[in-house]
């Protein structure tokens, strides 16, 4: 059986480093990006299960990140993570949609806890 | 003296000496005039006086009583006149005069008596009425003489009073009201030049000693006034500081929390493999360490220096140094706002005397106003070129936001004009306005309605003495 995967996209590069240690540590396959551009397009090659992404970035935000992912892939789960912990309206108006929100700095083994969780949650297949 | 006190005296003395010369007109014109009436009363007195010198020849001539009889009746009329204009005449002549030719009708008339009654009429008698009435008629003469000579005085004297007081008031007109207009205009025009001065910003005093007078008290206000304002810009700019410093605060925060998370992360992932990682990861993970620290002290730093209320200092400076350092600034709200600089910056500009700080300021609030009227992946264009003639320096902040509506685009600079509801002060381009003037630069707009608004900063370049120290 193929390892579940995880997509991590952050412009901060330690984030995704740091993230893919210990996804992998728990059994994930992982694929990091800095270039949220980028991520999609290897998005549309592959098939991911978990999107993890961060809310503010250059050239593409989280939110159009997650409308790509969501239309793309319906199955796909994404979590949010950001900087702004004050955007609470922005994180309200994300539930439902996310399957969790992290505001920086957040604990790592709650972070691939939520992950795991997000897997478990997946819906199956039609 | 004051204003009003020189304007009431000068007034006064004008007013005064047309009183006086209407005073002493009237006067003699009033003389005059009783002369004139002396004059009649002397010339009927002189005509009686001959008629009765002819009679009196008569007489000689052909010894006719009838003549004789004749004379003492024009004596007597003359008499009685004399006796009734008694008063008028003595104020015309003189008592002296009026009793002398009384007298000289009084021996003529005794001696015209004698001869009537026919007591002496010898030769000797008749010469002394010969010669009693050539005495009447000298005397009359005289009187009818110094009255000419009298009238002729007075008229000479009135003329040179009324041409004297001409004169003068004409002297008060052509030197002194426009003296005094001199001095009121000279205050006035320090006043206006000041409120001109002011009303562009440039917040500066009238030197030197002020007069006491009710403009005087004008200059001082004003220049109270002007004091007043420069503090009150001073306080202006540092409060759109401290609201720049509000809107920069949220892009601080995310680029405070992010470096944090990285070493938040380093320090739970260093924990964790602690026990497998070679010393020389391990030290690698602590200069991870160290590098996100710098990060947020650089940030912290930044923000200090920008909050710090300055004193402004002028020294010479590269503008395009300035763009750079305020682009660092304000570079974490352009990449959140997903906002992209082009930058266009001329080599070999001239150098600029500025306040690095305020300029530094300007440039925040410009670039702030951009980010705020574009929407994410628009672009911000900022130029700097040489002014023609190596003058000065321009620099262009072109963004292609919502532009802004052209009724509303004069307004701009004004202090407390927003557009942007309780988002805005209003302070921002009104407080940029006022350092840009303090630099002797111009700050204008060009905006266009869903294409974009483009904002020119001229600063003049510093003279070859300011910068040159040797």
């Amino acid at each position: 059986m193929s390892k579940p995967t995880v997509m991590v996209i952050d412009d901060e590069k330690i984030v995704g480093d740091m993230s893919k240690y210990h996804l992998e540590a728990a059994g994930f396959e992982v694929e990091t990006f800095i270039d949220p551009a980028k991520a999609l397009e290897r998005f549309k090659e592959k098939h991911f299960d978990v999107v993890v992404t961060d809310l503010k970035m250059k050239n593409i935000d989280g939110m159009e990140v997650l409308k790509v992912v969501k239309q793309a892939s319906p199955r796909t789960q994404v979590i949010m993570i950001t900087a702004f912990a004050h955007l609470n309206t922005a994180i309200e108006a994300l539930r439902g949609q996310v399957f969790d929100f992290f505001p920086k700095p957040f604990k790592i083994k709650d972070f691939v806890a939520s992950v795991s969780r997000a897997l478990e949650s997946v819906p199956p297949a039609a | 003296m004051t204003i009003k006190k020189t304007l009431i005296l000068h007034g006064a003395i004008i007013i005064g000496l047309l009183v006086l010369t209407g005073v002493f007109a009237v006067r003699d014109v009033g003389n005059l005039s009783a002369s004139s009436r002396y004059m009649e009363i002397q010339e009927r007195l002189n005509s009686s006086f001959l008629e009765m010198r002819l009679s009196e020849k008569n007489y000689f001539l052909f010894k006719d009583d009838l003549a004789i009889d004749d004379i003492l009746v024009m004596v007597q009329a003359a008499g009685e006149t004399l006796d009734s204009l008694n008063q008028d005449m003595v104020r015309a002549i003189g008592l002296q005069k009026y009793q002398d030719l009384r007298l000289a009708l009084g021996q003529y008339r005794q001696q015209v008596e004698r001869i009537a009654t026919g007591k002496s009429r010898d030769e000797a008698s008749e010469n002394i009425l010969r010669e009693a009435g050539r005495r009447l008629m000298e005397v009359s003469n005289r009187l009818t003489e110094d009255e000419r000579t009298k009238i002729g005085a007075l008229i000479t004297k009135t003329k040179q009073g009324m041409l004297a007081s001409f004169l003068l008031i004409l002297i008060l007109a052509v030197f002194f009201t426009p003296l005094i207009y001199r001095r009121i205009l000279a205050s006035l025009n320090k006043v206006s030049q000041l409120a001109m001065d002011i009303s562009e910003g440039r917040f500066r005093k009238i030197d030197g000693p002020v007069s006491s007078d009710e403009l005087g008290a004008v200059i001082r206000a004003m220049n109270t006034m002007s004091e007043q304002l420069r503090l009150r810009e001073d306080e202006l700019v540092q409060s759109r500081k401290l609201n720049s410093l509000g809107i920069l605060t949220a892009g601080v925060a995310h680029e405070i929390t992010n470096p944090l998370n990285n070493i938040s992360m380093i320090a739970q992932t260093y924990e964790a493999v602690y026990d497998i990682l070679p010393r020389e990861e391990r030290i690698g993970f602590m200069r991870k360490v160290t590098a996100e620290c710098e990060r947020i002290q650089a940030i912290v730093i930044n923000l200090l220096d920008f909050a710090k209320p300055k004193v402004a200092s002028f020294l010479c400076g590269d503008v395009n140094d300035v763009v750079r350092r305020t682009l660092q600034l304000v570079r974490n709200m352009l990449d959140v706002s997903n906002i992209e600089v082009v930058l266009d910056l001329a080599e070999g500009l001239p150098c600029v005397r500025m306040d690095e700080h305020q300029i530094c300021q300007v440039f925040v609030n410009i670039i702030t106003n951009a980010i705020q009227a574009m929407s994410p992946g628009q672009t911000l264009a900022i130029r700097t070129k040489p002014a023609p003639g190596y003058e000065g320096v321009v620099i262009d902040f072109q963004d292609t936001g919502k532009g802004i509506p052209p009724e509303i685009l004069s307004n701009i600079f004004d202090p407390f004009f927003s557009t942007k509801g309780v988002d805005g002060t209003g302070l921002g381009l009104s407080v940029s306005y006022g350092i840009i003037k303090n630099h002797l630069g111009t700050i204008t707009a060009q905006s266009e309605v869903n294409k974009g608004t483009t904002f020119e900063i001229v600063l003049p370049a510093a003279k070859p003495m300011e910068d040159d120290d040797e």
